[in-house]
């Protein structure tokens, strides 16, 4: 039955033939940087066994540039190599990094953080017309249903303000925004309803911190929620501390998560935690007209203060 | 002639014993996955797919409390678990990547110190393998010396028929005691045709070798090659079979608390994080390195088994696409 419901349900594929471009135009450009010595290393994807996969890499040998590709595999946000926090990557020297427009809202985020200066890394944009979502069988075409949730309402196709943009955008199908769908559903619950929906997801959490560990903001070199003495969280994953570590996560992220999702994406449990801070950066926009990523800014709205500020919840 | 069981009977099964008070661990739906979760009838048993997490918490769950305590005007009042209360359980529908793990770790936890959380449960548990009939790129366990249809760790095992329904192999005592209870579930049946196993792809390493070669090159430039990129997340350990490293925390208040004993993993950063402040696996590479020295060699050198089963979890989920079957492949490569 499912077998003939899934054959009816008509597919859209979705033309990646600019990221053979893309790989082309990005090993050429590693190879020039590396030769040129413009850079040390570069942080890139690159095919793993599994047929179709992609994988981060660092590559800092010119001749190892033909290595590196670009494809619907390529879901990481190789941002998070950049930070303070991966020291052995930094050590290698500059850097540059290839980035899709989702990634470079981080980057630009990190830039206002002091993780990195601009002219300390050289940014090779790719444009990007979807990667797969999680769970996905390596080499699947990119289709309606292996496109990751976030590339669905992706507005930020073309990597602006990167050091050279490669790649080609296709024809764009129109999707439909199953992640604002689920937003909706969830704004229009009662509280009581909401705070039981996340519990329930939770309860799920095995605290194998692999949200926190793919976060490009989650850089600390002590994370609050480790702390033993005193304990601010319990680290046990039981259901009180798992809501514990994702509301102060969630809160630590409010108008600095640049929506790339890759929380959610590694999330073993599927816990949809991207709803969290979407949730947080729309509060945002809606009290501060602040939108974190578009530029690098030194301080958010949650940082600094000013008078007007919206005040209307002091009672 | 062979003993089999229809799929209805093995719904029956589960659901007498649940009757009669017994614990049933196998897989439910969850979502979009399915998981090793207590069944509460048997119309919730879910074989087929590798369930997300293995099977290793029936015995080893993700957290308990070893303790509790309370201050009271009497003093300090400490209570200890009773191991006695715990379940008789049955653990059905474990694919033999899982079914074969708690033998490998039963070396661990009855080695200087007797774990009798962990041993209570192995000795009130009966596993019901199953025969794997699916795997995809990422299964590995034909490379580890185990199979689709291997019975290691199983006391009863079931393999599915084309057709449906199961034939039944008695593997272990307590395969056999579980018979006896429900004898009028089984049947003997003149011909049987199983469903083909699954035929997992891969080179064949020998693990011996792959020792050998650790041996000489703990310091190789492999390890930054695979593992500078880890994250330090613990998604491998967690979602592992073999994994079996736990943390010990008090939670709870001056007054009132438990004393709990939690997976941990060595992927994280304060894994080996001295209280003086040093770290002797300073970066990730390192850390990722002890993982799979410890899976391929310090494990075999202390109980002369090898600590991974190859169900392939830690290569599907890993964040960064860490591949311990392709580091394998490589390694076997290079004798």
């Amino acid at each position: 039955m499912n077998k003939s419901s899934e054959k009816t349900k008509s597919t859209v594929t979705i033309d990646t033939s600019g990221y053979e471009v893309a790989t082309q135009e990005i090993r050429s450009e590693a190879k020039r940087l590396l030769t040129e010595k413009i850079v040390d290393a570069v942080v890139g994807y690159q095919g793993g066994r599994r047929g179709g996969s992609a994988v981060p890499v660092v590559i800092t040998d010119p001749d190892q540039a033909e290595k590196l590709v670009f494809s619907a595999a390529c879901v990481n946000n190789l941002s998070i190599y950049l930070t303070k926090a991966k020291k052995e990557i930094r050590a290698k020297g500059k850097l540059a990094v290839v980035a899709k427009g989702c990634d470079l809202r981080a980057l630009a985020g990190l830039m206002g953080e002091s993780q990195f200066k601009r002219e300390e890394v050289v940014i090779i944009g790719v444009t990007c017309a979807g990667v797969h979502r999680a769970g996905t069988q390596p080499g699947q075409p990119l289709t309606d249903s292996t496109i990751a949730k976030k590339c669905r309402e992706c507005s930020v196709h073309i990597p602006e303000g990167s050091d050279l943009i490669v790649g080609k955008l296709p024809p764009l199908p129109n999707l439909s925004p199953t992640e604002k769908e689920l937003m909706e559903k969830l704004d229009a619950m009662t509280p009581a309803l909401r705070w039981e929906f996340w519990k329930e997801q939770f309860t799920r959490c095995i605290r194998c911190l692999a949200c926190r560990q793919v976060c490009p903001f989650c850089y600390c070199e002590q994370c609050l929620c480790d702390r033993g003495r005193p304990q601010a969280v319990d680290t046990s994953p039981r259901p009180s501390g798992n809501m514990g570590w994702h509301i102060v996560r969630a809160m630590h992220l409010a108008g600095r998560c640049a929506g790339c999702a890759e929380c959610e994406r590694v999330c073993p449990m599927d816990i949809p935690l991207n709803l969290l801070n979407r949730k947080m950066a729309e509060e945002l926009k809606e009290l501060y007209h602040y939108e974190a990523g578009l530029k690098p800014v030194e301080k958010g709205p949650l940082t600094s203060y000013d008078e007007k500020d919206d005040q209307s919840f002091i009672k | 002639m062979a003993l089999t069981i229809t799929e209805e009977n093995l719904r029956t099964l589960i659901d007498r014993l649940i009757k009669d008070g017994t614990r049933v661990i196998g897989p439910k739906r969850a979502g979009e996955m399915t998981i090793y979760e207590p069944l509460s009838r048997g119309a919730e048993f879910a074989p087929g797919p590798l369930p997300r997490r293995s099977a290793k918490e029936a015995f080893f769950p993700l957290s308990e409390t070893i303790l509790s305590f309370e201050k009271g005007k009497d003093g300090l009042k400490v209570d200890d678990v009773d191991t006695n209360a715990f379940p008789r359980t049955v653990l059905v529908g474990a694919l033999p990547c899982d079914a074969a793990a708690p033998q490998v770790m039963d070396a661990v936890f009855s080695w200087d110190y007797k774990d009798e959380f962990y041993l209570e449960r192995r000795r009130r548990t009966t596993i019901i393998g199953f025969s794997c009939t699916s795997a995809d790129d990422s299964c590995f366990c034909t490379l580890v010396g185990l199979s689709p249809t291997a019975t290691k760790g199983s006391d009863l095992f079931l393999t599915p028929l084309v057709g449906g329904g199961y034939s039944c192999q008695v593997v272990g005592d307590r395969g056999g005691e579980l018979l006896a209870g429900y004898p009028e579930l089984f049947t003997e049946s003149a011909t049987v045709t199983p469903v083909p196993p699954a035929e997992p792809e891969g080179t064949p390493v020998d693990l011996a070798k792959v020792k050998l070669w650790l041996e000489e090159h703990f310091e190789d430039e492999i390890w930054e090659e695979v593992a500078d990129r880890c994250v330090g997340c613990g998604a491998c350990a967690f979602l592992c079979p073999a994994c079996h490293c736990f943390d010990i925390v008090d939670e709870g208040t001056e007054q009132k608390g438990s004393r709990r004993k939690n997976w941990d993993a060595c992927a994280f950063s304060k894994f080996t994080n001295h209280a003086s402040g040093h770290n002797p696996r300073d970066v990730q590479n390192k850390r990722y390195r002890n993982r799979f020295m410890h899976k391929f060699k310090y494990y075999d050198d202390k109980f002369g088994k090898t600590l991974c089963t190859g169900c392939g979890r830690c290569i599907r989920y890993c964040p960064v696409g860490i591949d311990i079957k392709g580091i394998l492949e490589e390694i076997g490569s290079r004798f």
